[in-house]
């Protein structure tokens, strides 16, 4: 879905529901929590199909990608007969495709992610010690989008230049590849203000450029979405009745046009964890953090098959996770869809 | 500070480092006993020393991690029987004395009395033996097991500072690897660290390996107790600083601004062309050192056609003008090779093989017509019977290094240029790249390899099938094999050499089988308060952290 389309089915939506008229706040919140519970329910159950779908997915395309992993493990002058053997043996290797996943599928069960080719560790706490920094990082670079964009978007909807210029400027920063805008931030307060530290994940610090690179990076997106949703809300017949009791201009956006304007943008915000995901990779390469994405590049690479996996699935969870999540959101942000829920 | 070149993709760095910030300048220069090259007192003890590094190690276990780049930092912890002086004549180290048998088949290590591991277990012969049982284990190390350790008959400890070790045929690279193997406690097998490497895997190095954090940092403290330097080392007694700290920063133009910002104080890996702003200038030391092993080469596939035909391989060689596509690429910081060894090899090196080919287009397109590539197509290249003259080129994307991806390119335009040659560069997958290298359909392949002391001419000359694992050309000339043996049953090394010579002579002068491009090296900048900064004697890599102090 484009940025405009959403922005088209948002405006459908409110012109709708403010048509729809008045519930009795009681039977709303009955029918808003069975909506819930039952929206709760069909979600882990598709959760675990999108689980182990991920994982078969992504075992299958190892298996086809080129070369093998013993090729991946042994430096090439190291390639004995015996020593590939060895390897294939120490790693189960040497049994049929479907026994190998079969066995993966059954241990998964058991919560067990398996053991690190390269790294020689637990894959769940190779993980598991690298998510918090990449948590840290997503969180905040989420959070650094989401104030940019609603002070831009509040601030410039329904001016014309004010809204250009800012589409503008935005535009360009989301063509920016996040590694160019990281490698500007570090030129500028790193090495030359020396404000923040280069690297590391040692306190909020090193946090602010990282977490400034990862939210520039998607700001524009949701900027652009949220702005089209406040222009079109300060459009419809019910803005005028807001100024008509003599409301302000700036509570009218924040108190209502924000509100109507924030429903696309958590559709959004699920794609955009996505987006952030791929983000933390570069971004912590840049600034040589730990994290998640540095593990799944340096698996990928090495074809550590193990791990692929387990970031797959980690990745899936979360994204399974922040879709129910949304769809709670939006049940909460528009009570008109609590509303259309039981009709 | 001025900045003579720059490449598009690193000018903004360049920016940054042509403007420094004022404030570190001033301090810089109020600090007026730093005047590098003139340290006024002598090594001062204490201090933390932040170096930033390239590679972060994917084991911290020295005995399985195969990375070159790791060496700086692992060596710290962790040491081996003898030490290696430029001259490639071996040191003792934990071992006083060592003694190989008339047969070279029963090699003998007196060890050093007093040699302590970090876990406070005493370095003792029966400490030796289980570290060779160990990797004589396939599920613990499967390409020592199948390499060099498949030599070793048997492993004794005949009291208690003594070991023994007979092999079942001669070897001459054994003394190398078991003199350089890094020994680990025998606690420390049994640690649930012992594959990862880590805190609960014991050396005896100046330095404890005291903590890692993955993807960021690794710490080193220093080992107090510590009195057993080679003589190869800048000092004896405990190292001077208290403690380093290694920080992993895999872009070389982040690692270059923190060093800039004093964030960093020594870094590694300087790319060619940004190495002028450390170059001659006061407030840093810059050192580089060429890498030991094989240069940086293509080697032609001698199966397939058009490579299999010897004036191929020479008409390639001869159109291209090497020194200056080097000069431009990494703007002279690079080194050019000529030969299937090093030129850094003190024993090895054919220097005899110097401008004997090469840049002479003229010769290229008159072996070309007598070849029968006298057709030309629409693009300008050779061709015959219909067919274009083409050389693919598979570069593996993870090896693409050193802008080796850039100095394919430039050579791509040079042989077309001079002499209508199709030389397709193509930069793939690991997995694609090793799919082609099995299938051998390739027309070069690009290769360089650190391994010294011969390991390296065995593993590209020997039989494909027998030992000779990166034999890129596949040559099988029997001469090949023969002169390889010879250079094995023998520890004396004059003989080796003229082995070596003989094989040199023959594969680049008279088959040309490959094209020698640049010697790789290793880089070290720092600022110039930090001294003892080098390379470690014969290996070349960078040194650890031993010898380092920190001016006041």
């Amino acid at each position: 879905m484009t940025v405009t389309e959403i922005g088209r089915v948002s405006s459908l939506v409110d012109t709708e529901a403010e048509r729809a008229g008045t519930t009795s706040p009681a039977s709303e919140q009955r029918v808003g929590l069975r909506t819930t519970l039952f929206a709760v329910l069909r979600r882990l159950a598709g959760g675990v199909v999108v689980l182990w779908l991920t994982v078969t997915a992504a075992f299958v395309a190892l298996q086809l990608a080129p070369g093998s992993v013993v090729d991946a493990l042994l430096p090439v002058e190291q390639r004995t007969p015996e020593a590939v053997a060895a390897l294939l043996t120490e790693w189960g290797l040497d049994r049929p495709v479907w026994e190998q996943y079969l066995d993966y599928l059954l241990r998964l069960t058991h919560g067990d992610l398996g053991t690190s080719y390269v790294l020689h560790r637990p894959v769940s706490e190779v993980i598991g010690t690298q998510l918090g920094p990449t948590v840290q990082l997503a969180l905040t670079g989420l959070l650094v989008a989401l104030v940019l964009a609603v002070l831009l978007s509040t601030v410039t909807a329904g001016r014309p230049r004010a809204s250009r210029i800012a589409s503008g400027v935005e535009l360009a920063v989301v063509s920016i590849p996040e590694f160019w805008l990281g490698i500007v931030l570090l030129v500028v307060f790193s090495f030359r203000l020396g404000w923040f530290p280069v690297a590391g994940a040692n306190g909020l610090q090193s946090l602010v450029l990282p977490a400034l690179t990862l939210g520039l990076g998607v700001v524009g997106l949701v900027s652009q979405v949220l702005r089209e949703g406040v222009e079109r809300s300060l459009e419809q017949p019910w803005a005028l009745s807001v100024r008509a009791r003599g409301s302000s201009e700036t509570a009218l956006r924040l108190r209502h046009s924000l509100r109507h304007a924030a429903l696309p943008v958590t559709t959004l915000l699920a794609w955009l964890i996505g987006g952030l995901f791929g983000g933390v990779i570069v971004v912590e390469q840049v600034f040589g953090r730990p994290g998640i994405g540095v593990v799944a590049l340096q698996a990928a690479q090495g074809r550590d098959l193990p791990v692929v996996l387990g970031v797959a699935l980690f990745s899936a969870v979360v994204y399974v996770a922040v879709n129910t999540l949304v769809d709670l959101l939006a049940l909460v942000i528009d009570p008109r869809l609590r509303t259309e829920a039981r009709g | 500070m001025t900045v003579s070149r720059r490449t598009l993709g690193l000018s903004l760095l360049s920016l940054a480092a042509a403007v420094p910030f004022a404030g570190t300048l001033a301090a810089c220069s109020e600090s007026s006993e730093a005047v590098p090259g003139a340290p006024s007192s002598g090594p001062r003890s204490g201090g933390t020393l932040t170096w930033g590094v390239e590679t972060e190690a994917t084991t911290l276990n020295p005995q399985l991690n195969g990375q070159d780049k790791t060496k700086l930092y692992l060596r710290n912890a962790y040491e081996s029987l003898l030490a290696r002086k430029d001259d490639g004549t071996f040191v003792g180290w934990l071992a006083t004395k060592w003694e190989v048998s008339q047969d070279q088949l029963t090699y003998t290590f007196t060890l050093r009395d007093g040699v302590k591991f970090h876990d406070g277990e005493a370095l003792s012969a029966a400490t030796v033996v289980t570290n060779v049982t160990q990797l004589q284990d396939a599920t613990y190390n499967s390409s020592s097991a199948a390499g060099p350790l498949s030599h070793v008959a048997s492993v004794k400890a005949s009291d208690d500072t003594t070991v023994v070790l007979v092999l079942k045929d001669r070897y001459a690279p054994f003394l190398d690897y078991i003199g350089s193997l890094a020994l680990l406690s025998t606690k420390s097998f049994a640690s649930s660290d012992l594959k990862s490497g880590g805190p609960g895997v014991a050396g005896t190095g100046p330095f404890v390996l005291a903590s890692y954090a993955k993807g960021q940092q690794l710490e080193f403290t220093r080992f107090e107790e510590y009195n057993w330097a080679p003589e190869t080392r800048g000092h004896q007694g405990a190292a001077h600083l208290e403690k380093v700290i290694y920080r992993f920063l895999p872009e070389s133009s982040v690692r270059l601004g923190a060093l800039q910002s004093q964030q960093l104080q020594v870094i590694e890996g300087v790319p060619g062309t940004l190495a002028a702003q450390f170059k001659d200038n006061p407030q840093y030391s810059y050192q580089t050192s060429l890498n030991t092993g094989t240069p940086y080469s293509l080697y032609f596939n001698s199966t397939v056609e058009p490579t299999s035909e010897q004036k191929v391989r020479e008409a390639f060689r001869h159109a291209v003008d090497l020194d200056a596509i080097l000069t431009s690429v990494y703007a002279g910081q690079r080194t050019r090779a000529w030969s299937a060894v090093s030129p850094q090899d003190p024993n090895f090196y054919d220097k005899s093989l110097e401008g004997t080919y090469g840049n002479d287009p003229a010769k290229a397109n008159a072996l070309l017509d007598e070849a029968g590539w006298t057709g030309r197509d629409g693009d300008g290249f050779r061709t015959k019977d219909g067919k274009r003259l083409t050389i693919v080129n598979y570069q593996s994307k993870p090896y693409v290094r050193d802008q080796r991806d850039v100095l394919l390119q430039a050579i791509q335009a040079q042989v077309k240029q001079n002499a209508g040659i199709d030389f397709d560069v193509q930069v793939v997958d690991s997995g694609i790249a090793d799919q082609h290298r099995a299938a051998r359909d390739y027309g070069t392949w690009d290769n360089s390899n650190t391994n010294p002391d011969g390991v390296d001419i065995e593993y590209h000359w020997l039989l494909p099938d027998h030992g000779g694992f990166i034999n890129l050309s596949v040559a099988t000339d029997p001469e090949l094999v023969d002169w390889l043996r010879k250079a094995q049953q023998t520890t004396d090394v004059a003989e080796r050499a003229q082995h070596y010579f003989a094989l040199q002579q023959f594969v680049i002068a008279e088959k040309a089988y490959s094209l020698p491009l640049y010697e790789p090296e290793d880089q070290i900048a720092a600022l110039a308060s930090v001294q003892g900064v080098g390379f470690r004697t014969y290996h070349q890599l960078p040194e650890n952290a031993y010898d380092i102090w920190l001016e006041e």
